[in-house]
């Protein structure tokens, strides 16, 4: 096994920012919507807790942007850009998570420091990351204070608009961390993603070990 | 009313110096060209758009003020011959009576601002039943001693026809602060004014002496100033009243309340041609109730600028006199904002009326919480309180989703990983290094 570094600090650093601060986000989501079925918290206190991790996870967010804008680590997301490799690839993953996986295949996908997302992860990150994490952001703030925001608010349709999008996004975010934390736990043991996102470093193995030469997806 | 009317003057005001300022930026503008141009038809242009600038706005003064005194007789006109004849005298500004401390009294009445109050209909004898005609004036015995104390005594009066919202005010802050000899503590006229008698439910007659309300409220209430936009002053300081959502057909374009024309009202009856089955506008009934209002007079196809504004208000506005202080006021957010809350329970759809007032139309209680809402009432919801079902459906899929297909996968993987063994240690051969179980393959390196 050789050990090689993939999640640089500042990416640590975001990602479990943003872990424990979207789990807040669904809890206190969870309270202000449903304060009739939910007692955890009061709804003054929901919101208002909402609202504070809501502001720390978009400057978090900024760590994030800034980071990958001035690292070639910004390579790890750059788009694959013939559409049937994409498109191989995103089919060779899914067949192993949909039936290779449970014939004892390996993972069609190798990381390195460089390429460390596989063709659906790589496509999943982009489209949460730059579309639907700054959407639920941008409705969030209008949501935060409606008055001072009122001209957007009545831009986009009103605030049941704005509150809707917020809510289908939550939605989303939902469904999405329990497959995140899910996939996370597919590695050469349960818990080796999750060890790496603390240390930096993923465990894999050579290609003496896997003793067949390396697949690539480029 | 006579607020109404000032406001009414302003445009006509601003109109004017537009007239005028247009007339002054394009002499400004005319100039320069001249100068540069050097040429005498050019002044001789300017001078001449500047005179018929002049000109216009003469026109525009001479043709548009009298426009206002005109209206303003026209709702004079209306009154009874009998109210006419009590404002020949009282129409005089200036008059006034002296109390006994030396407090003025005005007896000055505006007949304009009479005839658009409710009480018009009643007319002047209906409150001043005590003045008579024959002996007047000399025959008022005002034994008032002061102005505070005259507008307390002139409560007996109209409780006389509004003996509910007297009653109902007696348990009032404002009530009791008048017992205790508070001498800003609005009796009845300290509301709804003396001859400009109208309903009050308007935000603007709380904070006309609550002037710091909102400020107070910012200091603990999240969107304070949505709060005080959406929800009546009544809606939580009468905490012993019902509530409910009245939703008002608001302009988007223009910024104002929709109201019905004089002569010609449309609104009940595009209401009731909605409510197919007599029980109260449904999700749909109302969707098309709204369409059917942008279509007439929108044009088809242009985006609806009808919309339907949302505001928490008193079921009847009798219980509205019975305000407490803020010590008693509901503070509690899950009052509105948990599903089933007592405000969402009786819906209303209106217009304001050609007198002001309200028509209402009744709605099912459904029509906030439906997806249909998104259309009907993109600008009303209060988080919780009437969320929709829908989404309420897409979240629990969502859940028994992500953990339904996370608990699936994790199961399948351990059984697989069963069968493999077994197979493997069926078939095992000596030397074999046999088979990673699934999903723990030494390079499963990525999610």
């Amino acid at each position: 096994m050789q050990k090689i570094y993939v999640h640089p600090l500042p990416v640590r650093i975001w990602h479990w920012t943003n872990a424990f601060g979207f789990v807040a986000l669904i809890v206190t989501g969870l309270q202000i919507r449903y304060v009739d079925l939910i007692s955890l918290m009061s709804f003054k206190a929901a919101v208002n807790l909402h609202n504070w991790v809501g502001f720390v996870l978009i400057g978090n967010f900024f760590v994030w942007l800034l980071f990958y804008l001035f690292s070639d680590k910004i390579k790890v997301y750059h788009p694959e850009l013939s559409p049937m490799k994409h498109f191989r690839g995103s089919l060779r993953q899914l067949q192993y998570y949909g039936y290779g996986i449970f014939k004892g295949d390996p993972n069609p996908h190798h990381v390195s420091a460089y390429h460390k997302f596989n063709p659906l992860q790589s496509v999943t990150y982009q489209i949460v990351m730059l579309l639907l994490v700054p959407l639920q952001f941008f409705t969030g703030i209008l949501l935060w204070d409606l008055k001072h925001f009122s001209g957007a608010v009545e831009f986009f349709g009103g605030v049941r608009v704005v509150d809707t999008v917020h809510v289908l996004l939550f939605i989303f975010f939902v469904a999405y961390i329990f497959g995140h934390a899910y996939l996370g736990s597919l590695g050469h043991t349960p818990t080796a993603h999750f060890k790496a996102m603390f240390t930096g470093y993923e465990e894999v193995e050579t290609e003496v070990e896997r003793g067949e030469p390396a697949q690539t997806l480029t | 009313m006579a607020d109404d009317r000032l406001i009414q003057i302003n445009p006509f005001r601003a109109g004017w110096h537009t007239i005028s300022m247009r007339a002054r930026n394009g002499l400004k503008r005319e100039n320069k060209g001249t100068y540069m141009a050097n040429g005498r038809r050019d002044r001789a242009w300017t001078r001449a758009k500047f005179h018929m600038g002049l000109i216009i706005a003469a026109l525009a003064s001479v043709l548009l003020f009298p426009a206002l005194f005109v209206t303003a007789y026209a709702a004079e006109n209306a009154l009874s011959e009998a109210d006419k004849q009590c404002l020949a005298c009282h129409s005089t500004e200036g008059l006034e009576k002296k109390l006994a401390n030396g407090d003025t009294l005005s007896l000055h009445v505006r007949g304009e601002v009479f005839a658009n109050s409710v009480h018009k209909a009643i007319g002047c004898a209906g409150c001043h039943a005590d003045v008579d005609l024959k002996t007047h004036p000399g025959s008022v015995k005002n034994t008032a001693k002061n102005a505070r104390e005259h507008s307390i005594a002139r409560v007996a009066i109209c409780r006389q026809c509004h003996e509910d919202a007297f009653k109902q005010h007696e348990q009032s802050v404002h009530a009791a602060r008048v017992k205790e000899g508070n001498l800003i503590a609005p009796v009845c006229t300290g509301c709804h004014g003396s001859h400009s008698v109208t309903p009050k439910t308007a935000y603007e007659t709380c904070v006309g002496c609550h002037a710091a309300a909102l400020a107070a409220h910012q200091k603990w209430l999240p969107n304070a100033s949505v709060h005080h936009e959406v929800v009546s002053c009544a809606a939580c300081h009468a905490p012993a009243a019902l509530r409910m959502v009245d939703l008002r057909l608001y302009d988007r374009v223009a910024k104002v309340w929709l109201s019905e024309k004089e002569g010609q009202p449309e609104f009940e009856k595009l209401a009731r041609s909605a409510d197919a089955d007599g029980k109260g506008l449904d999700p749909m009934e109302l969707r098309n109730l709204v369409r059917q209002i942008n279509r007439n007079g929108n044009g088809n196809g242009a985006p609806p600028w009808k919309t339907l504004r949302g505001r928490i208000e008193l079921r009847t506005n009798v219980e509205a006199h019975r305000l407490s202080g803020k010590d008693a006021a509901i503070r509690g957010c899950d009052n509105c904002h948990r599903s089933g809350a007592e405000p969402f329970q009786n819906v209303t759809v209106s217009i304001t009326g050609s007198d002001g007032r309200p028509i209402r139309y009744d709605a099912q209680k459904e029509v906030l919480t439906s997806a249909l809402s998104i259309e009907s009432l993109p600008e009303f919801y209060a988080i919780g309180g009437t969320r929709s079902k829908l989404l309420d459906v897409l979240l629990l899929l969502a859940v028994l989703g992500g953990a339904g297909g996370t608990i699936g996968h994790w199961t399948l993987r351990k059984l697989s990983g069963r069968y493999l063994k077994k197979s493997e240690s069926a078939h095992a051969k000596p030397g074999d290094q046999g088979r990673p179980s699934p999903g723990n393959h030494p390079d499963n390196g990525a999610r």
